[in-house]
């Protein structure tokens, strides 16, 4: 019995650096939150598999191109695809829609959500927006603080911790999972968006698609690499135990079957010979592509909170907020926090609600959680992305070569 | 060479850049990288987040709904499948625990 930091059944080893590749130039080093990467200068580095959070950061941002994916589903996918007794599903995160036209031609930062829909649409995939999902987010983790608000305020024993974390970056949850499990109770428990979708396809989904639940294989694309070894915790497979309690008996499945990145999406419709920069726009095809404009902001730092607040405001006041705009809460610092004063109708007292959003984690998170630890936190809500800018900067997304193209000539 | 006027930011760091290469490739391997590098690197980095954080914000503006509680999808999979947000159901489907990665074995 050796120590890991892996469940049974979770991918490990998903980054991992290429010793002939590698020339020891540090450069990752700086854009890894924990530490995970070892090697004097000028030698080869490698991955400490047990500390990494396969964020991808690394990956992104050597300038030798010497770090790699080791997991990809995109063979299994396009199999999946060519199945007939197989319905594929493709959850789409909100900030594949703002960078995938990027591989296609189209210019940096191009909104192309209906073309992406109609691409996915064109090489076979049903469309399940995973901003619907973090609509239901937004459901159960802002019911869920407002639950833990008021069970605060109210000295009930048992009332669950604040501040609370988002839980929806799963290399956040991993890296408070391995280095401050003493924290967990303050993480939200609603699943993230991903896990959110997979599980609604496979249950009340199967009733829209009028398909057995085993016959429905669920591709999340994802501007993250992280999200990979998400989809294989093995408690990740609620749909099948709920279809299980109902009396049914297959093997086990996964909520979500596979995750490809915004990359290996863009690889996909190449492959297929689909050109997303002059495809047809595509509205959907069931009401799992309707999302609100909260729960596309998901996708970059200070996103989750904002829509957070609106509904949090709803709920708490009965009145919808007056300027949807949470600006306090938008933009690249470090470290961004607001408070927000409101009526509280079930309390009957006014509340002042303070929140805070954490970005580029590695860089920023520490101070956050020794004020826990020393309970002179003054926040009660606090976002959590690891990566700068959150997901629109995720591991899976484009990468920008334009600048280093000379690189490639170093010996 | 080097006193010409750069035409582009990056111009300056590929000039320095070449004359660092010139050092020879085994020397490389043992120099870190110079900090324009990473200033570069940085700056570049941040004008994607800007220009995809942007278009996100547009898609937020041209949402018929722009609040999770009136998307009526969401409703609608209350109504009929879900119950109600913190439900029995909502527990089992939507909401999960967490691991103390410290206590594993393999
Ligand atoms: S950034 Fe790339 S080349 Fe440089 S040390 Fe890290 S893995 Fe090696
Ligand atoms: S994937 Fe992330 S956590 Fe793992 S080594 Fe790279 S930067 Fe560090
Ligand atoms: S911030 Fe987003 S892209 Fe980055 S690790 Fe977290 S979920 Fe993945």
């Amino acid at each position: 019995m050796t120590q890991t930091t892996y469940q049974p059944g979770e991918i490990k080893g998903l980054i991992e650096i290429e010793a002939s590749k590698c020339k020891g130039c540090d450069a990752c080093l700086k854009f890894c939150p924990t530490h995970a990467i070892e090697g004097a200068s000028g030698a080869v580095h490698t991955i400490d598999q047990e500390k990494c959070l396969g964020c991808g950061q690394c990956l992104i941002n050597c300038p030798f191109s010497a770090i790699k994916e080791t997991h990809s589903a995109l063979e299994t996918v396009i199999n999946k695809l060519a199945d007939k007794d197989t319905k594929v599903v493709g959850i789409i995160a909100p900030a594949v829609r703002v960078a995938i036209g990027e591989e296609f031609g189209l210019g940096k930062g191009e909104l192309v959500t209906g073309k992406l829909y109609g691409a996915m649409h064109q090489a076979g995939f049903k469309i399940f927006d995973c901003n619907f999902a973090a609509d239901l987010t937004i459901m159960e983790e802002g019911s869920e603080f407002i639950h833990r608000l008021h069970a605060n305020v109210k000295n009930e024993p048992n009332a669950g911790a604040l501040p609370q974390f988002t839980s929806c970056c799963p290399g956040w949850v991993r890296y408070l999972e391995t280095d401050h499990p003493e924290l967990l109770p303050h993480l939200s428990t609603a699943k993230s968006p991903q896990q959110i979708a997979g599980t609604v396809a496979k249950t009340y989904g199967a009733k829209v698609y009028d398909t057995k639940p085993d016959k429905l294989f669920t591709v999340a694309v994802m501007p993250c690499t992280s999200k990979k070894i998400e989809a294989s915790r093995p408690e990740f497979n609620s749909a099948w135990q709920y279809h299980q309690q109902q009396g049914q008996d297959v093997p086990s499945y996964q909520d979500v079957d596979a995750v490809l990145t915004t990359r290996e999406m863009s690889q996909l419709l190449k492959h297929l010979e689909i050109d997303l920069a002059n495809t047809q726009p595509f509205d959907g095809d069931s009401l799992f592509s309707q999302y609100s404009g909260a729960g596309t902001i998901f996708g970059t730092t200070g996103g989750v909170m904002e829509a957070a607040i609106r509904t949090a405001h709803k709920v708490i006041t009965d009145e919808e907020i007056a300027q949807l705009d949470f600006t306090a809460v938008r933009g690249l610092e470090g470290v961004k926090e607001a408070s927000v004063t409101l009526f509280d109708k079930a309390l009957d007292q006014e509340v002042t609600i303070k929140v805070a959003v954490v970005h580029d984690m590695g860089h920023n998170i520490e101070p956050i959680i020794n004020d826990i630890i020393a309970g002179t936190s003054p926040y009660h809500f606090i976002e959590v992305m690891n990566c700068a800018g959150g997901c629109v900067n995720g591991a899976g997304q484009p990468i920008d070569t334009s600048g280093s193209g000379w690189i490639g000539n170093l010996g | 060479m080097m006193d010409k006027k750069p035409l582009f930011e990056e111009d300056k760091f590929f000039l320095s850049r070449r004359k660092f290469m010139a050092i020879g490739a085994a020397f490389v391997a043992t120099l870190a990288l110079p900090v324009a590098w990473f200033s570069n690197k940085l700056a570049r980095r941040n004008d994607y987040i800007k220009a995809r954080s942007a278009g996100l914000y547009q898609d937020d503006m041209i949402a018929k709904q722009r609040v999770s509680h009136a998307n009526s999808a969401v409703e609608k999979y209350y109504a009929e499948f879900g119950g109600e947000p913190l439900g029995h159901k909502s527990h089992d489907l939507l909401h999960t625990h967490f691991v103390d990665r410290t206590k594993l074995k393999s």
